[in-house]
């Protein structure tokens, strides 16, 4: 077995005497709940996401509507240059908690078919760290079901950002200060 | 080891929690009234109490609990905590 470095270790941080818990392992990924019945797909995974694959779960021939997200990571915060995010889950309440919102979202909006994937550890700037799909009968519901999906996921879901800036300052973010333009809250 | 190891429970720690702390991840002994659980960790980390805490969640297993409202749980042996600070997903 090869060793593996934790990702989460800060250059401040001090040796631990525990061993690295299996949810910091990229080995224990990926993670994955699906439930067949409401055709919901929920992923955690230290590899590129695929969002061809995400489409190809939710489609479906009663579908007229599919819609994809894919949140990128941007290069800066706040005009300050970033050099690198990292993501960490705690998947034993983030898998929970987001095939709880998928199956919300498939109840309110009579979809037929949610993915929701997160990428984690380091994410180079500008590739996916999250993908969204939504399959409807319709554009309006898989649209509306699309933003309120995403939303609920920033909001909600057991993951944390960490950027690190070019200058070599980090800091973790938190959603709750921002909405969805960006703005302070 | 000849020792007989005292009762403990795992406190994983995230973000904001972990840089504090300097830990992912600890043993702590049980049992604990979840009611001391912030006390304990600010006696072992001066000032985490307002600095993480404040703005964190605990759970427990898979669930959510509150320090507060769920005064009479205790938290037991090989027992799964978590300290959950403002998340920041997508």
């Amino acid at each position: 077995m090869s060793s593996t470095t934790p990702l989460n270790t800060h250059p401040h941080e001090q040796p631990q005497s525990d061993p690295l818990p299996p949810h910091l392992d990229p080995q224990t990924y990926p993670r994955t709940t699906t439930n067949p019945t409401l055709n919901t797909h929920i992923h955690l995974t230290y590899d590129p996401l695929d969002p061809t694959a995400a489409l190809s779960k939710i489609s479906s021939p009663n579908a007229g509507a599919n819609v994809l997200f894919l949140g990128t990571t941007r290069n800066s915060f706040e005009d300050r240059p970033v050099a690198t995010l990292s993501y960490t889950a705690y998947p034993l309440l983030a898998l929970k908690t987001l095939s709880k919102i998928a199956a919300d979202a498939v109840e309110k909006h009579g979809l037929l078919g949610v993915v929701i994937g997160h990428r984690l550890g380091d994410v180079p700037i500008g590739e996916s760290s999250i993908v969204i799909a939504v399959s409807a009968g319709h554009r309006g519901a898989a649209w509306r079901a699309g933003e309120e999906v995403l939303e609920l996921c920033k909001e909600k879901a057991e993951i944390w950002k960490r950027e690190v800036f070019v200058d070599g300052e980090e800091e973790w973010r938190a959603n709750k200060d921002r909405d969805a333009e960006g703005n302070l809250v | 080891m000849n020792s007989i190891n005292p009762p403990t429970f795992q406190i994983h720690y995230f973000a904001s929690a972990s840089s504090y702390t300097g830990k992912q991840t600890e043993r702590l002994a049980a049992p604990l009234p979840l009611s001391l659980l912030f006390e304990t960790l600010e006696s072992m980390y001066p000032g985490i109490g307002e600095k993480v805490l404040s703005s964190c969640g605990v759970s427990l297993g898979d669930e959510y609990v509150d320090v507060v409202d769920d005064a009479g749980v205790v938290i037991g042996e090989g027992d799964e905590v978590a300290v959950i600070p403002p998340v920041s997903s997508g």
